[in-house]
């Protein structure tokens, strides 16, 4: 008797158990994980791309951005694949110059004065801004911060952008070296964000008291991000500096030097390269000289600090 | 189900039920609704948590794989593939359910991964997510168990596509874990449930059982049994009403055996008065009756020598034949009222002599063997005997067509047994028993006034057989070698 209990208590089970829906039922892809294999390397191009450094004077994220246009115009008008290369820190893009990495680089004011003093970095253009072929430095503060210049941030948290760069380190060291400050001592606290934008946000955020910055990339991005506007005031702005310049390596072949120097001071004729420009808010590319970075030199040899390492 | 299935499936269902005790069904309910409850709920907690849980695992997973991506962007851009290395590295040993995660370039190579030695190429395609896409995951079987990736671009997929495999192991510990100890509540509910139903099937069989063996001690005659009152419910109230119908019944019994032993007494009575009736009338018939009429003959033949005519004598003779006539039928009427010789002689002469004059007159072939050794009996026993044997013959007579009748009456071990069988035509007992036989009824009376029994067994076509068995004890007055 109880055996024919069992039975229907096991039917019943089975019941019970064939009502609960199962999922898993669909075919699924079957992948043997400990079935490993060395990956293929990465197949060498036909056509070399022409590669091309930006200096991280915005963040990598915004660098790529906004320059992506105009790199796809120089690859256009060059017929040939143009590859992004980044870096950190602008010592690691002076190195990749140096090396001859890469073929055509946006870099740093203080980046080409340090990069011509090393090895001779040379000139190709500068990008004209508002009709002006220089920028400026700013000091920014939070904006409800009561200083009202330098002076008043002595004790305080600032906030350099890279170890070279002109109006991020270079710049704020001199006024306090000229002042007869030891920066070191000045600030309570510094730190390196490496690119200007993630300094700007730095003094948004009330991370840092103060920090100097590219005048161009502070507009920029306040012209991204309007309400920057309100949480931060300028207490100091520079006197004009030769613009960041495009450089090349000086062993650069002669022909794609004038190739890629024409193509760049046409860009503002042509309809893409219009585009591309107005993405960075240049006005057109202009033919520059070293003459048009001695102010910025003499701050540079001035300062006693700001060498890239092991120089 | 048509009505006729449904009605089948009952029947059998309450025969199926029905056949076993009340104990077994008891443990059924209770174990079987125990059962059916626990699994339910079981499998129920188990479906439930499983979603949950693969449901949790996902969201997890694409938290993980979009926080790398965010990550991983600038890295990938200034190409610090170390850095990237180390990130997935990290993320692996900071969340136990990430069984993998690597990164692939827009081009579909694999920039950084946190597999050891290789890296297993076909998991490159088993998942994509567009540059548009928020993620994209993909359950995928693999050789560890089932694993949902997870793939989320970065940087709008120009920079690539982070993936992470999130294993279910952790989840299906967890499932095991939940189930194993409900499984171990289950069976110490169960456990307890056992215990409740032995409980249960005690307090509930005990009266019952209990109601079984007085019934039983009460079928016996035995009307002192009491049940037990154990609790005051439906049980108890059922055992005070059977104690009470215990209680009327044993009064009921008294009340009838008075009754039996008075009827009892007044047939004995009746019986007995009905004998010394017979015995005086017979004794009369015979001493004063059969005197008067042998006188009478005497008297007649008298007549015939004083006075010889031939038309006195043919007169005479006439009465003289009369007279005889009468004398043999009051000699056979004193007999049959009560046979002298029974109380002269005995039942054995008795009965040899009344059963083959019995046997003359109505021309049926008769077989007599008595056989009752030393002992001698009571008269009401012998008359008891001998009119029983009278009865069974005067049916036989009536009814049997019988052409041969054998009497067996013997002294057996604890009394006598009288049997009568002939070969008549039968009839059948059960129908005929009461009304037709009304003789057979006095004959049973008669029998059981002696504390005896009377079998009678017959069929149609195959004759009767009357068994008699009368026990001799103290009781009935036997002396023992006299």
């Amino acid at each position: 008797m109880f055996s024919r209990l069992f039975i229907i208590s096991c039917l019943l089970l089975f019941l019970l158990v064939a009502c609960v829906p199962s999922n898993s039922s669909q075919s699924l892809v079957y992948i043997d994980l400990n079935n490993l294999e060395s990956l293929p390397t990465p197949q060498k191009k036909e056509v070399r791309p022409l590669r091309v450094a930006i200096a991280a004077v915005i963040s990598p994220q915004g660098s790529a951005e906004s320059y992506a246009p105009l790199l796809d115009y120089i690859s256009q008008e060059l017929n040939r694949p143009v590859e992004r290369v980044q870096r950190r820190t602008y010592t690691e893009v002076n190195e990749l110059i140096r090396t001859g990495e890469v073929d055509l680089a946006f870099v740093c004011t203080s980046s080409y004065l340090v990069g011509k003093k090393q090895f001779g970095m040379q000139l190709l253009a500068a990008p004209q801004v508002n009709g002006e072929v220089v920028y400026n430095a700013e000091i920014i503060v939070p904006a409800d911060s009561s200083a009202k210049s330098l002076e008043d941030l002595r004790g305080k948290v600032f906030a350099y952008t890279d170890p070279i760069s002109f109006t991020g380190r270079m710049y704020p060291t001199y006024l306090l070296q000229k002042a007869g400050e030891d920066p070191e001592e000045y600030f309570a606290r510094t730190f390196f964000t490496y690119s200007h934008d993630d300094a700007i946000n730095a003094v948004a955020a009330g991370l840092a008291d103060g920090a100097s910055v590219d005048k161009l990339v502070l507009d920029y991005a306040i012209k991204r991000d309007p309400a920057l506007a309100e949480k931060i005031q300028v207490i100091h702005t520079s006197p004009p500096f030769g613009m960041p310049p495009v450089v090349v390596n000086p062993d650069i072949r002669p022909q794609l030097k004038a190739q890629l120097t024409d193509i760049l001071l046409n860009t503002h004729l042509d309809p893409d390269g219009k585009y591309a420009l107005q993405d960075l808010d240049y006005d057109r590319f202009v033919v520059v000289s070293a003459e048009d970075y001695q102010s910025a030199e003499a701050i540079e040899s001035a300062v006693q600090c700001c060498q890239p390492e092991g120089k | 189900m048509s009505r006729n299935h449904w009605r089948k499936f009952t029947a059998r269902f309450w025969k199926l039920v029905g056949g076993v005790s009340v104990r077994t069904k008891i443990f059924g309910i209770v174990l079987g609704s125990t059962l059916m409850l626990s699994l339910g709920f079981t499998l129920q907690v188990h479906h439930a948590l499983r979603s949950v849980l693969e449901q949790k695992a996902q969201e997890q997973g694409i938290s993980i794989t979009r926080d790398i991506a965010a990550r991983s962007t600038d890295l990938i851009l200034i190409n610090d593939l170390y850095s990237i290395h180390q990130l997935l590295v990290e993320t692996q040993a900071n969340f136990s359910d990430v069984r993998y995660a690597f990164i692939v370039d827009p081009q579909g190579q694999v920039l950084a991964h946190t597999f050891s030695a290789g890296f297993p190429t076909d998991l490159i395609e088993a998942n994509t997510a567009a540059g548009m896409d928020y993620q994209n995951t993909t359950l995928v079987q693999t050789d560890e168990g089932q694993v949902w990736d997870v793939a989320v671009p970065i940087f709008g997929g120009k920079a690539g596509t982070a993936r992470v495999g999130i294993s279910d192991q952790s989840m299906r510990q967890t499932l095991t874990t939940l189930t194993t100890q409900l499984g171990l509540t289950i069976l110490v509910v169960l456990a307890g449930s056992l215990l409740a139903a032995s409980l249960l099937t005690w307090v509930l069989t005990r009266p019952i059982l209990e109601l079984v063996e007085v019934t039983r001690s009460v079928a016996r005659g035995d009307f002192s049994a009491r049940v037990q009152r154990w609790a005051d419910d439906e049980i108890g109230d059922l055992a005070e009403a059977f104690n009470q119908m215990i209680i009327e019944l044993g009064r009921l019994d008294v009340v009838r055996q008075e009754r039996e032993a008075l009827r009892k007494q007044l047939l004995e009575g009746m019986i007995t008065v009905q004998e010394e009736e017979r015995r005086r009338i017979s004794r009369e018939l015979h001493d004063s009756t059969s005197q008067s009429l042998t006188s009478l003959m005497i008297g007649l033949r008298n007549v015939s020598d004083v006075c010889s005519k031939p038309a006195v004598d043919e007169q005479i003779k006439l009465l003289r034949k009369e007279v005889s006539t009468t004398l043999d039928e009051v000699h056979t009427l004193a007999v049959q009222l009560r046979p002298v010789i029974l109380d002269d002689l005995g039942l054995k002469a008795a009965l040899e002599r009344s059963v083959a004059e019995w046997g003359k007159r109505h021309k049926i072939a008769v077989d007599v063997f008595v056989h009752l050794g030393s002992t001698r009996l009571p008269d009401y026993m012998k008359t008891a005997l001998y009119r029983i044997i009278q009865e069974a013959l005067t049916n036989i007579a009536k009814h049997a067509h019988a052409e041969s009748v054998s009497v067996l009456v013997e002294r057996q071990k604890g009394g006598l047994v009288a049997v009568i069988e002939d070969d008549g035509q039968g009839f059948e007992v059960d129908n005929e028993f009461d009304s037709m036989h009304l003789g057979l009824l006095s004959m049973k009376e008669r029998a059981e006034l002696l504390d005896g029994t009377l079998v009678v067994e017959s069929s149609s076509g195959y004759g009767t057989s009357i068994y008699v068995s009368i026990p001799i004890a103290s009781k009935n007055g036997v002396d023992n070698g006299r």
